[in-house]
């Protein structure tokens, strides 16, 4: 699900930055938070940061001692991405194994779908591997509509694992 | 539910520890008596909670519960408002993209193209105003975003969808009729 945040934090602008022209501060501000929001990629709370909204304010600089770097606090809003257990999401299926299926939802590469969360889909092995039921087929392209189960903050790689199923009506393959 | 479980379980079990007490009374000595109780006690207990569990995993489907998780400030978003934000952003990244100092998250690319997959009505703020009706009945922030994502057809869908909102079907049945009847004038004509 899709989340805007209003968000309260700190941007250290290099004294070089600094212009007479309040237009370029404002310009350094919001790029500085553009960097942060890039190399940050996820968060536990948040989710995937996908995107900086608007800056709402941006308040008094204090001037640190020793670097001559000034410190704005600053409020912005953002948009992030985060999986919610009891969600429904539709994902692409980009890998099929034995034991279940590999989705894309979004921003999340890695959101499992077990066999044992697929009611009636048996796998058929082959070059081209696939999940059968009597109506669908669940092979790589697909998209499957799931609903999650679970998800899992990997704070190493700064990402989320996310677990899916099938196991409900209304569920499964969409054309 | 799990309160009804433990109330029916605890008198079941009272009433095996006086059977085997009655049995260990006629037999030898307490002492022996007393054990066979315990492990009675035990083994009762160990079958009623598996059982009491196994009831519940089956009975109780996921329930979506994003306002017991939702961050500090933040509100929910249709995927067909973030699609208008996000397309917005892009917009503008065009203009500043000359720019080689601005970069935009890797994630961004990827939110905005499952948002255009995903967009079925022709006006996001239209579509809020219809579903905030439901909130008169209790319906969460986070159950309206759902309800507009799945693009639902039938009543029948949104409650096989949303178990949270099948306890109160009776009362929600007809505003949420009435909702998707709206919602399919809403439809983008595909």
């Amino acid at each position: 699900m899709f989340l805007k945040t209003e968000l309260q934090g700190n941007v250290v602008i290099p004294a070089e930055s600094l212009d007479a022209k309040g237009l370029m501060l404002q310009k350094a501000i919001f790029v500085r938070l553009l960097d942060d929001f890039a190399k940050r990629k996820a968060t536990k709370d948040l989710g995937y940061l996908l995107a900086l909204k608007t800056v709402e304010k941006i308040g008094e600089g204090k001037v640190r001692q020793h670097t001559g770097d000034v410190l704005f606090p600053v409020t912005f809003s953002a948009i992030s991405f985060k999986l919610f257990r009891g969600e429904i999401l539709e994902g692409v299926v980009h890998k099929v194994l034995k034991q279940g299926v590999m989705l894309r939802c979004g921003p999340i590469e890695n959101v499992y779908l077990s066999s044992s969360k697929m009611p009636d889909f048996n796998y058929v092995p082959g070059e081209n591997p696939v999940f059968y039921n009597n109506v669908s087929k669940i092979e790589k392209g697909v998209t499957l509509r799931v609903i999650v189960i679970g998800a899992k903050w990997l704070e190493a790689e700064r990402e989320f694992q996310a677990l899916v199923g099938l196991h409900a009506d209304y569920l499964g393959p969409v054309p | 539910m799990s309160d009804k479980g433990g109330k029916g379980f605890t008198p079941g079990v009272k009433s095996s520890l006086k059977d085997a007490s009655a049995k260990g009374g006629k037999d030898d000595g307490s002492a022996k008596s007393k054990k066979t109780r315990n492990v009675q006690f035990a083994s009762q207990a160990k079958g009623g909670k598996t059982d009491g569990a196994a009831g519940k995993k089956e009975q109780e489907p996921l329930q979506l519960k994003v306002e017991a998780e939702l961050p500090k400030g933040a509100i929910c978003l249709m995927d067909c408002e973030a699609a208008d934000v996000l397309q917005g952003i892009q917009d503008q990244m065009v203009i500043l993209s000359k720019d080689p100092t601005i970069k935009l998250p890797v994630s961004f690319d990827r939110g905005l193209q499952y948002t255009k997959k995903n967009i079925h009505y022709t006006d996001p703020d239209s579509v809020r105003q219809v579903l905030e009706n439901l909130k008169t009945y209790g319906v969460t922030d986070g159950e309206i975003c759902v309800i507009a994502n799945v693009y639902p057809e039938t009543a029948d869908e949104v409650f096989a969808l949303l178990p949270s909102l099948k306890a109160r079907r009776i009362m929600l049945d007809d505003p949420v009729s009435d909702v998707l009847s709206e919602l399919a004038k809403l439809k983008k004509k595909e």
